[in-house]
């Protein structure tokens, strides 16, 4: 095989590490225009996350070619506390596939189960494939992989729970909003105090298309900051009452020492009783809002040690759900693998098939020869007689081979097609041969860093 | 046999129906479940039609024939409920209610009551009809009322496992409470408009102390009461779920009631 991807993710090192080899699409696809250029390698993709920066390669044997990405990667990320390769893994052959799959369906993200990776997994494939090179990035090798590595990560969500539930405190909010509101397209949220969690919140909220967001905090100016990132309006923390008789939601994240919503509070803003559900999400430390607020029937109020508890629920239930899902992956692989070994003797039968080709033609032109005056009918019947022979002849070794290479025993059906035709009769592919298959020479499998650790 | 054969195109969608609470995640499943229920009512609907065409009158009179109309009634208020989305979970409560009264009415076999009364033709079958549906909306809002309590309870409790997954969004069911009830309401005024009519046009009295009348007029204000319930603030949306659970339950235990003291009689 000549299969190899070489990264960095947030295994291997942390986010300010990580963040300095993220690629834009426009450098990402110059950084694979330069790896053709420089190495001669013929497809690549990048896939460039916030977790994650990898480049996939076909075909990659050679030392040499894993040194230009190396390089690469180290004129992006510039200078680095610790040298590029601490940070880098490689991966080859055959755990290729298994890594990318492992990769697309979530099972390697920071937050186990994720869906985003799906699609920018997807994304990266696109645009490989959109590069105006000829031939494409995107070969026919990579696009496999990265099309099996989709439709793998569609069957892990969809026939295993490892994507569903809240798995972050701002799902958790948006997941809660939507239990009790349905859609949030008319909902306004309140967000007390201009922390970074309640700005997260906020946000999902925000994505999730609600009305407006009212942002209150002591310092105006921040709440004015917030609310301009958040595309929403700055109120003044000193009237709570006022602000909370308009919304919907309310974030409390602010770094006061005591409450600063308490049930006279929302008395005060609803002296009638509530108008409608009201939805209220604390996660500041110590707690802003009195716990006897919740208290109120139409109150849903939420803690941070509530929210935390569901999102561990969540990552328990998708640990349980893991090895059904590294079943489906592993399953994948195998498929793609039996796909790329079979591929491997293709011009293996391709030549055995000119061969026996060429001695037909041969054959033929010399029985012609010696019977000049054959009748032209006779002629086509002795030609379709001889091409039907030959085909039936080259039936079964021709099944054979291709299953052989399929089972992962190229070499094997390779060296008995050489000891059975000889090489002379048979020509065998050359390994730089990627569109064809990428030649029967099988390099040591390896799955480690470059410094030669055993990576996950 | 057709009734049979619905009953057992319910129990199906039904299985199907909670084994997404039953398996966790998984909510796959849910379309068929929904397709097989509308076979189920769909067949259903064969039957009563065929029973109009072997008799030449409606399924109207008779317990046996009643239930199975009201079964029906429930089924197309359950179809209106797959049109909202993931309101058409309701379905976990609607079927086996539907599964029960078609079940019962299989069992006794959907014939024609032996007897006959006064007040038949087109005013009767749009009475009862209206009637059946009124019975069929209230069914459908104690449905929705019933998993806004639970779903009430999940949030309040903090629990967000496999029952809270399930279940629509509060709004949600509380929007179908509130249709449910209103059209439940505004359906038997329309019924009980028809009988008083009736009645006053062609007997010129209206019997007090029929047991049928004394039913219908209690039940209209049991409907009444939990459409009032939803009148207020976001606490009324509680109280109306609520109202709406108690009052189906009324409903049927006073049936009961009614049925026994009019034993031998043609209620229904």
């Amino acid at each position: 095989m000549a299969l190899a991807v070489l990264g960095v993710s947030h295994h291997t090192a942390p986010v300010e590490v990580r963040e300095r080899f993220a690629f834009s699409d426009a450098e990402g696809v110059a950084a694979l225009r330069n790896l053709r250029s420089e190495t001669g390698v013929r497809e690549a993709i990048l896939v460039s996350t916030c977790n994650r920066t990898e480049i996939y390669l076909h075909p990659a044997t050679e030392e040499s070619a894993f040194q230009a990405v190396r390089s690469v990667l180290q004129r992006k990320a510039g200078p680095l506390p610790a040298p590029v390769t601490e940070y880098l893994y490689l991966h080859r052959d055959q755990d290729v596939p298994r890594h990318l799959f492992r990769v697309t369906a979530g099972l390697d993200s920071l937050v186990m189960g994720e869906a985003e990776i799906q699609g920018q997994v997807r994304d990266a494939y696109q645009r490989a494939a959109d590069v105006d090179l000829d031939p494409s990035l995107a070969g026919p090798v990579l696009s496999r992989l990265f099309q099996t590595a989709l439709s793998v990560g569609g069957r892990v969500r969809n026939e295993t729970p490892i994507g569903k539930g809240a798995a972050s405190v701002a799902s958790v909010a948006v997941e809660l909003a939507r239990k009790i509101f349905g859609g949030l397209n008319r909902k306004r949220v309140l967000v007390l105090g201009a922390g970074e969690t309640g700005e997260l919140v906020a946000e999902a909220l925000g994505r999730h298309g609600v009305e407006d967001i009212l942002v209150a905090n002591r310092t105006y100016e921040r709440a004015e900051d917030l609310a301009h990132r958040l595309c929403g309006h700055p109120v003044d923390l000193t009237d709570i009452a006022q602000a909370l008789r308009n919304v919907d939601i309310v974030v409390a994240s602010t770094a006061a020492p005591h409450a600063i919503l308490t049930r006279a509070i929302l008395e005060e803003a609803y002296p009638d009783g509530l108008t409608s559900p009201l939805l209220i999400i604390d996660i500041a430390i110590p707690r802003d809002v009195d716990p006897s607020v919740g208290d109120e029937a139409s109150v849903f109020l939420y803690n941070v040690d509530d929210l935390r508890k569901v999102v561990d629920e969540t990552l328990e239930r998708r640990k349980d759900s893991m090895s059904e899902a590294e079943g489906i992956v592993s399953q994948g692989a195998a498929e793609f693998l039996a796909w790329y070994s079979a591929l491997e003797v293709v011009p293996v039968i391709r030549s055995l098939r000119s061969r026996g080709e060429a001695i037909r033609k041969a054959e033929l032109d010399r029985l012609f020869g010696r019977i000049a005056d054959l009748p032209e009918r006779e002629r086509a019947e002795v030609t379709t007689f001889s091409r039907r022979l030959l085909n039936k002849l080259l039936h079964e070794p021709t099944t054979r081979v291709r299953d052989g290479g399929a089972e992962g025993r190229a070499d094997d059906v390779i060296e008995a097609v050489r000891l059975l035709f000889g090489d002379h009769g048979v020509e065998f592919a050359d390994d730089s041969d990627s569109t064809e298959g990428s030649g029967r020479e099988s390099g040591p499998t390896q799955s480690t860093n470059d410094n030669g650790d055993e990576t996950a | 046999m057709t009734h049979f054969i619905a009953v057992t195109l319910y129990i199906a969608a039904f299985v199907l129906w909670i084994r997404p609470l039953l398996d966790g995640e998984r909510s796959g499943g849910m379309n068929t479940a929904a397709i097989v229920a509308i076979v189920g009512i769909a067949v259903q609907a064969i039957a009563l039609g065929a029973f109009v065409g072997e008799y030449g009158e409606l399924p109207l009179v008779g317990f046996a024939p009643s239930l199975s109309t009201l079964s029906l009634t429930t089924g197309l208020a359950l179809i209106c409920a797959l049109a909202m989305g993931e309101g058409g979970r309701i379905a976990v409560l609607l079927l086996p209610l539907m599964i029960l009264l078609e079940g019962v009415a299989a069992v006794l076999g959907v014939r024609p009551a032996p007897a006959t009364l006064d007040f038949q033709g087109a005013w009767f079958a749009l009475h009862v009809t209206l009637a059946f549906a009124s019975l069929g909306g209230m069914a459908f809002a104690a449905a929705a009322g019933a998993l806004y309590l639970a779903q009430h309870r999940q949030l309040k409790n903090k629990r967000m496992g496999r029952v809270f997954r399930f279940l629509p969004p509060l709004a949600t069911l509380s929007r179908m409470n509130r249709v449910g009830v209103v059209t439940s309401l505004v359906l038997l005024t329309l019924a009980l408009g028809l009988g008083w009519a009736w009645t006053v046009r062609f007997r010129h009295s209206l019997q007090g102390g029929d047991p049928k009348t004394l039913w219908s007029v209690f039940i209209w204000g049991v409907i009444f009461a939990a459409v009032v319930a939803r009148k207020g603030g976001a606490a009324a949306e509680r109280r109306g779920a609520v109202a709406s659970v108690l009052g189906f339950i009324l409903i049927v235990l006073s049936y009961v009631v009614v049925r026994g003291a009019a034993e031998g009689g043609l209620f229904l």
